[in-house]
């Protein structure tokens, strides 16, 4: 146990030191390229924490990362570009604490449907605020630049990376396992599982909402359509079915996998690229239900 | 010493009484069994021990607390555990993984993963079941997964076992097996068992005590030959004598 530790910490360090050169090597487009992988790997990961460990799906994690985002506009010019991302965090761990409650009552199909429409929720409330406000689109100048947002997002990444190794492979991890494979069971086995849903319904929303807060400085212009964006929940449910399962590697095969094929397609047919991304994702998933951490890890107990 | 007591306890599904006026005393280290024909309330009795649902009516004390309206989680770490009569057990989680969230959580509470794992390993052991460790749980047998769902309550370290059919399906053979293995973990544990179950001989020979439910009653209660010779427990399985 404490040897893989060892190598874990190990190959993260080696892929954060890695992606810490891509300022220094590429310009601006790669960058941007890098940015994306890393913002889809830290939100996946967040993800995998509360839904693949748990069972319970959410389809409304874009609620995160646009609040998030709004928490920045707001503090933006009054705190440090760090202290906001922060403050963003802590606001939507927040969030997920007081509706995680409510929510986590419902199982199955429901409970999708209700992340779905908190989300939407959550956008129009943002849209009626802003425009009680007299405010129409904000924009952000002044903020850090390319590659400081880069290198947040790279921490973010690691960080949401170490926390679902570490769930995954801790006392609370386990339950949460237990609570996705049958509920009563494991309340009857003595599992808080209120408690623990809870709890990782939290943990799930902090590093969206910091990513968020942080991309937001990007596009340098806050408009609550794009940042509440339901197809962000959906682009980080089809990255974690791509790489499947609930540990590390799913979501950092998937990303890879969803963010290239996205920068080939787009880059070489420009015109049927959204036709040719949804045909070979459906093709994808029929052939490989179990995800490719799925399909790596059986042939690689078929090779022993 | 009394280690559970049941006062008037009811429980209403709509207007369909599963359980009334129920009164029950557990002493601490018998084996208790419950018989009745399907749909006598034993099942939902065991339900409202160990919390799965809450009492209409009455009071439920383990060790002389009241435990009723109590969650499952909370009466699991006073220190009962129930076997479900229908397996649940975690199938896409390996055997040994299953049994690790029982030493986990409940009663024992083992809060490092590699101490929880030996202790797992242990009670998987007495119950056999020690080669399939690393085996998911999803591939075991039926016998294999009734054994699965006793092993994971007794790794919660429990005072009271409520076992609910876990002989049901069972071979004549897997029956005296599971006998003797219910035997051993009771001496080795210090164990308070109630066993509901339908194969009347595994009963006779394991209880000191019987309690007979029909229809949500309690209609008798005795040592395994009084029970055997009562006329009210022969009428409502047999029926009447016609005169």
């Amino acid at each position: 146990m404490i040897a893989e530790h060892f190598r874990f910490a190990g190959l993260l360090a080696l892929a954060v030191a890695a992606f810490a050169l891509v300022p220094q090597m590429v310009g601006d487009y790669a960058i941007g390229v890098a940015l994306n992988l890393l913002m889809w790997i830290a939100l996946t990961q967040s993800w995998v924490v509360l839904s693949a460990m748990t069972g319970y799906v959410s389809l409304g994690h874009a609620v995160f990362f646009g609040a998030g985002a709004y928490v920045m506009v707001l503090c933006f010019g009054s705190l440090p570009f760090w202290l906001s991302v922060i403050v963003a965090g802590a606001a939507t761990g927040l969030l997920a604490l007081i509706v995680g409650y409510p929510c986590l009552r419902v199982r199955g199909p429901y409970f999708v449907i209700l992340t779905f429409g908190l989300a939407e929720l959550v956008k129009f409330a943002v849209i009626n605020i802003e425009a009680g406000l007299g405010q129409f689109g904000r924009l952000l100048f002044g903020g850090p630049g390319l590659a400081q947002i880069f290198y947040v997002v790279l921490v973010l990444a690691a960080v949401s990376v170490a926390v679902t190794w570490f769930v995954r492979r801790s006392r609370f991890g386990r339950g949460l396992r237990a609570i996705r494979e049958n509920e009563e069971a494991a309340e009857t086995l003595g599992i808080d599982v209120a408690r623990f849903k809870v709890l990782a319904f939290a943990l799930s929303a902090i590093v969206p909402g910091m990513v968020g807060a942080s991309m937001v400085l990007r596009t340098t212009y806050f408009e609550p359509l794009d940042l509440f964006n339901p197809i962000t929940s959906f682009t980080i449910v089809s990255i974690a079915i791509i790489g499947g399962g609930d540990d590390v590697p799913g979501p950092i095969y998937g990303a890879f996998f969803l963010v290239l094929l996205q920068e080939l397609l787009w880059a070489n047919w420009p015109e049927v690229y959204m036709i040719l991304l949804g045909s070979l994702l459906v093709a994808f998933v029929l052939s490989v239900p179990d995800g490719i951490h799925g399909r790596i890890a059986a042939w690689r107990r078929a090779r022993r | 010493m009394t280690l559970l007591e049941l006062r008037g306890v009811e429980r209403r599904f709509g207007g369909v009484v599963a359980v009334d006026a129920m009164d029950m005393t557990v002493e601490e280290g018998e084996i208790l069994g419950l018989m009745g024909a399907n749909g006598a309330g034993k099942t939902t009795l065991f339900a409202l021990i160990a919390g799965n649902l809450r009492p209409s009516a009455g009071e439920i004390r383990f060790r002389g607390r009241r435990i009723d309206g109590l969650r499952p989680d909370r009466v699991n770490r006073l220190g009962i555990a129930r076997a479900f009569q229908i397996v649940r057990p975690f199938a896409g989680l390996s055997v040994l993984e299953n049994v690790t969230v029982g030493s986990l959580f409940g009663t024992g509470r083992e809060r490092a993963i590699r101490r929880a794992e030996e202790r797992a390993m242990e009670v998987l052991e007495e119950v056999g079941l020690a080669a399939r460790a690393a085996d998911p749980a999803g591939t075991l047998t039926l016998a294999g997964r009734k054994r699965l769902e006793i092993a994971r309550a007794l790794a919660t370290r429990p005072r009271l076992l409520l076992l609910d059919e876990v002989m049901a399906g069972l071979t004549p053979v897997e029956v005296s097996e599971a006998l003797e293995m219910l035997q051993a973990l009771r001496q080795r544990h210090d164990l308070t068992i109630i066993v509901i179950e339908h194969v009347m001989r595994a009963l006779m020979r394991l209880c000191g005590r019987l309690a007979v439910l029909h229809h949500g009653v309690k209609i008798a209660e005795g040592t395994p030959g009084e029970i055997a010779a009562d006329p009210r427990v022969i009428e409502a399985y047999l029926g009447r004598a016609r005169e």
